[in-house]
């Protein structure tokens, strides 16, 4: 997929410089943390594999940034960046790897399975497509409840060619559920590219199967993506149905840090590179007088600082013990287990 | 300060992780994220980059060899103030121009871990804990080899064959070349060598359901130095004397004994001699070395009684033993191929030195 094809989005000018750093910090957040988890990882001094989202920044940031703090989303074993962009901290992220009690999930999740019922993420379902069916549910609960909520759903273009994609997408399609379906299309199923497993890589236009609106957008432009998010966000809103979204995005990182990712030829990589979500939208913010190299750089030293801060408290966070075995298990039914 | 750099979890399965090559000598600086040491996993070769920025003193493994998660690989001094100023060599992709300023890295993991948690063994491997006391640390040959060989036992449908040679030749040609006779392997080796000769089936190995030629011809002696499994292997055998291919088992021992590390690389062989004479073993039954196809296990020569023309006489015989890679050959075409080194074994007791 030539990365130029969609051309530049024409961003809406009304966004105040509060919500424009904000998304740059967001950014930087997920891409210090990735990269320092990734250091973690080699140290060996953190368990478990981890399946990163270096590249992939924007595509977050701009769905959630689109969103309300009550609604929810979905996502996948790649969910680091979706946690941050929803608003999980730091900590709670580096707690969880490290396998602590005080992680996002006491510890029992990791890596592939953060999430935070509290903030709005249903921790990550690790199978392919898994969460789909469930956004669709989520859906269906949120309309009969009239609450108002949307779910955001992310998966990546492996899911796409899951049943569980046709069925839930479907679902949701014909009883109008208020979803967000989210492709995150960085153009590899783990090593396969998406031109040997669909015909029509055009993931979008699989929308009109369904009756719903899809739309492709630029994953590397942040505000084109929290644009299309929020219009789609409005639509599902107003009982119209769900909406798929095609974010256009490249993976910089190996599928898991047990990959390593030969089968990326070296000029996408480096045209992708060249797209990088970050460095595309600080011009943005330069250009626009938001912030200048200095303010930007203070930010993302700012960021380094609390990511080693929360490295050291997580290193000495408690870890569980042979009695939180049997708790988390069941719902509490009253009777104390 | 020192800083240990550990074999991180790059394997999918609980299968060891070979050394490729060394990206960074000893003596060079290495940034953070900068590719210290080319691996082969069980999925794909990548490369590891250094936790650290900092200037290599050691490697602990060499090129050939496999470690496990966890494993000090190689050790690296850090100052603490400079992990800045590794930053020019960090690769374009990296956004981080700068190293965090923690890159004070601790050596070990603190101390206020819970005991039993979930990753207990792995600390216990990283900070230098000992492992319960009753526990035998193997090192890593042995836990290369002791896998090789469960591998072997388990996937390769070994048979045995087992005879007897008439070694009296030998013995007579030995102790003429007293006081320096060539070693009894050279003279097994050689008529191993010959045999593989007349027999190419035997020159080729199993692999994807097919025959296909080995790509060396070298005759491997099994060696076990201080507890550690090492072959050493003889190239070209058939064309050297029992004189040459002595000396080269001989060198190859002392270098082995003066720890060189390049006789220990794994390097391989087409075929394997393992003699347990010297443990005063009669006869045994060898597991094949994996990817060979067949493997010659030999007893002590001791004086035996035998008949011939009818006549009980006393002579010095030697029993062998040869697993066989049923995958490639049969019982007929491998008892046939025993044969020939028997009688190859025995044509060596009657030439000249």
């Amino acid at each position: 997929m030539n990365p130029a094809a969609t051309g530049e989005h024409q961003h809406d000018h009304s966004y105040d410089s509060a919500f424009l750093l904000e998304l740059y910090e967001r950014m930087v957040s997920i891409r210090e943390f990735e990269d320092g988890v990734k250091f973690l990882f080699l140290e060996g001094t953190m368990p478990g594999t981890i399946h990163q989202c270096q590249g992939q920044e924007a595509t977050a940031v701009g769905v959630c940034a689109a969103l309300r703090e009550s609604d929810f989303i979905t996502s996948t074993f790649r969910g680091h960046g979706h946690a941050l962009a929803k608003g999980l901290t730091v900590q709670e992220l580096l707690d969880e790897l490290f396998g602590a009690t005080t992680g996002c999930c006491r510890g029992k999740g990791g890596s592939m399975h953060v999430g935070n019922m509290a903030r709005g993420m249903v921790p990550g379902i690790a199978i392919v497509g898994g969460g789909i069916p469930v956004a669709a549910g989520m859906g269906l609960a949120f309309k009969m409840q009239r609450s108002g909520q949307i779910a955001a759903c992310f998966f990546g273009d492996g899911a796409v060619s899951e049943g569980a994609f046709h069925e839930g997408v479907n679902m949701a399609a014909i009883w109008n559920l208020p979803v967000l379906f989210v492709c995150e299309n960085n153009l590899y199923g783990a090593s396969t590219h998406v031109s040997l497993v669909m015909r029509d890589t055009n993931i979008a236009r699989r929308a009109t199967c369904y009756g719903i609106r899809g739309q492709q957008v630029d994953g590397n432009d942040v505000l084109a993506v929290c644009e299309a998010a929020r219009q789609a966000a409005a639509e599902c809103r107003a009982g119209n149905g769900p909406v798929l979204l095609e974010l256009l995005t490249y993976r910089r990182t190996g599928h898991s840090r047990r990959d390593a990712c030969h089968y990326q030829p070296a000029d996408e990589r480096e045209a992708w590179a060249a797209r990088d979500p970050i460095l595309r939208f600080a011009e943005v913010l330069k250009t626009r007088g938001v912030a200048d190299d200095a303010q930007l750089e203070a930010i993302r030293t700012r960021i380094v600082e609390q990511f080693n801060e929360a490295v050291t408290a997580a290193r000495l966070a408690p870890q569980p013990t042979l009695d939180d075995l049997t708790t988390d298990v069941f719902v509490d039914n009253g009777e104390g287990r | 300060m020192r800083f240990e750099m550990k074999m991180p979890d790059l394997a999918t399965t609980e299968s060891e992780i070979r050394i490729v090559q060394w990206r960074i000598e000893p003596g060079e600086q290495v940034a953070r994220g900068q590719a210290l040491v080319e691996v082969e996993t069980d999925k794909a070769t990548m490369d590891v980059e250094s936790a650290v920025g900092g200037v290599l003193r050691e490697t602990r493994c060499d090129p050939g060899t496999s470690v496990s998660v966890g494993d000090v690989i190689a050790v690296l001094e850090v100052e603490a103030a400079v992990a800045g100023t590794a930053s020019e060599k960090t690769p374009r992709q990296e956004l981080s121009t700068k190293a965090p300023a923690a890159a004070a890295v601790e050596a070990s993991p603190p101390a206020a871990r819970a005991p039993g948690g979930m990753f207990a063994r792995n600390r216990a491997a990283t900070d230098g804990r000992a492992a319960p006391d009753d526990a035998c640390r193997l090192s890593v040959a042995q836990r290369t080899s002791a896998r090789r060989l469960q591998q072997s036992k388990q996937t390769i449908p070994h048979f045995y064959l087992q005879t007897s040679a008439d070694a009296s030749g030998i013995v007579t040609r030995r102790a003429a070349a007293a006081p320096a006779p060539p070693a009894w392997d050279a003279f097994f080796v050689l008529a191993l060598a010959r045999a593989i000769g007349r027999f190419p089936r035997f020159a080729c190995r199993w692999e994807g359901e097919q025959l296909v030629p080995a790509s060396t011809d070298a005759i491997g002696v099994a060696v076990d130095h201080e507890g550690d499994l090492f072959v050493l292997p003889v190239e070209a055998a058939a064309s050297k004397t029992v004189d040459q291919i002595s000396d080269e088992i001989r060198q190859g021992l002392n270098l082995l004994g003066g720890g060189d590390s390049d006789v220990r690389r794994i390097r391989p062989a087409l075929m394997t001699v393992t003699n347990l004479g010297v443990c005063d073993v009669e006869s045994f039954i060898p597991i094949i070395n994996p990817p060979e196809t067949a493997i010659l296990g030999v007893g002590k020569v001791l004086p035996a009684a035998v008949v011939r023309d009818g006549q009980m006489v006393v002579e010095h015989r030697c029993r062998l033993t040869l697993s066989v890679d049923h995958r490639v050959a049969s019982g007929r075409a491998a008892g046939e191929f025993l044969g020939r080194i028997v009688r190859e074994l025995e044509a060596l007791g009657g030439e000249a030195a």
